[in-house]
């Protein structure tokens, strides 16, 4: 009486849709320089890493992110207010010293910089710039350090978002490490008497698929799955695959907002959409 | 711009790492004498620094950025007050990042 498919894929995601995990987007963007407007947490021996390595033209690059708005925590040194409309200091944050360059316009300006002393720890925010083979901090922001716990965090900081970006580059060799264990376990199940056939994903699809949305599908394009009007539970899904079911959910909904699979009775139930 | 002269982030145990070499690190002061002053590193080791002779009032917690002279002593070129309100095991884990996986950001 009731038709096989009672949900309309399209309509049941009208309007909202999944966004696509995170882990994906950031994935299939690594291989190119992002351009990075925000300000980024440094230490002058990145700075003059990166400046070695690139070369003037170049602009600067830290991680493959090309920077221009740094901030930096450390010491004043060598203050030198002589000049009315700028003042120009050095800092040193224990990693090098850069030299830092304010221009001083307004009284408000005059104001921040006059409780800047040598041998006080302020936290810069400004603007990187290289004038004639020398790189300068053309800085917007100076505050005096209040809390000390700052430092430690600025440093922390750092190592942070260092990390996040090398990790970033590095996931799509993590993925194929994790993509051949994957295809490994499903050739296993052939064994068991399950219905899963074995999913050897020979076939790649050149659209840059990894192995894990390919088990995925193929395990819900079955005929046993597929005639389950209310669908395949998640945790079934990780059950019959041997993914443990978090590395599952992103995948699952990326699938869902390329529109591959939708969800049925609930959240948790998902069937392939078929064409 | 110059990088010629780092200092590395100890505490305690790496303290001894880095003898003849410049190092800051942050100590908990427990006493002060003419010339040096007596603190626990962020991981519970003594520390002594020797420094300027006449010492200012001092917080609780002492920044001290130095000559290693041993694997308990820092000759201090400069220290700042750090305050009462700071956190030794932050910046403990702080130091073996800095020493280890991390090095190349600093050092």
């Amino acid at each position: 009486m009731f038709s096989s498919s009672q949900f309309e894929p399209n309509s049941a995601f009208s309007g909202g849709g999944f966004m696509s995990s995170q882990a994906y987007e950031s994935s299939s963007s690594t291989a190119k320089n992002r351009e990075f407007q925000g300000l980024v947490p440094v230490t002058v021996k990145q700075i003059t890493e990166c400046f070695q390595s690139g070369g003037e033209k170049s602009g600067l690059v830290i991680n493959g992110i090309s920077l221009t708005n740094v901030s930096l925590v450390g010491l004043v040194c060598d203050k030198d207010d002589s000049k009315v409309t700028e003042v120009r200091f050095t800092l040193d944050d224990g990693t090098g010293r850069i030299d830092c360059k304010r221009w001083v316009n307004e009284t408000f300006d005059a104001r921040e910089m006059e409780s800047v002393r040598d041998g006080t720890y302020v936290r810069l925010n400004g603007h990187l710039k290289t004038f004639q083979g020398k790189t300068q901090l053309l800085v917007f922001s100076v505050r005096p350090i209040m809390d000390f716990n700052e430092v430690t965090f600025h440093y922390i900081e750092c190592i942070h978002f260092y990390s996040q970006n090398s990790e970033s580059k590095g996931q799509q060799a993590g993925d194929v490490t994790q993509s051949v264990n994957t295809t490994f376990q499903g050739g296993s199940n052939t064994n068991q008497a399950v219905p899963l056939n074995p999913v050897v994903s020979s076939q790649n699809d050149g659209n840059g698929r990894k192995n894990l949305d390919d088990m995925i599908l193929d395990y819900l394009k079955q005929p046993a799955c597929t005639a389950r009007q209310q669908g395949i539970h998640i945790d079934e899904i990780a059950q019959q695959l041997k993914i443990p079911k978090n590395k599952l959910e992103g995948v699952i909904q990326s699938l869902e907002g390329d529109g591959l699979i939708y969800s049925t009775i609930d959240e948790y139930h998902f069937k392939h959409v078929e064409l | 711009m110059d990088t010629s002269s780092p200092s590395a982030f100890v505490n305690g145990a790496l303290l001894r790492r880095y003898i003849g070499q410049k190092v800051r690190t942050v100590i908990q002061v427990i006493g002060s004498d003419t010339g040096s002053v007596v603190g626990k590193s962020t991981d519970d080791l003594q520390i002594v620094v020797r420094g300027p002779s006449t010492t200012p009032p001092l917080t609780t917690y002492l920044e001290v950025i130095g000559i290693a002279e041993s694997d308990n002593s820092i000759r201090a070129e400069t220290w700042t007050n750090f305050g009462n309100t700071f956190d030794p095991q932050n910046y403990n884990e702080l130091c073996k990042l800095a020493s280890g996986e991390f090095k190349h950001l600093f050092i």
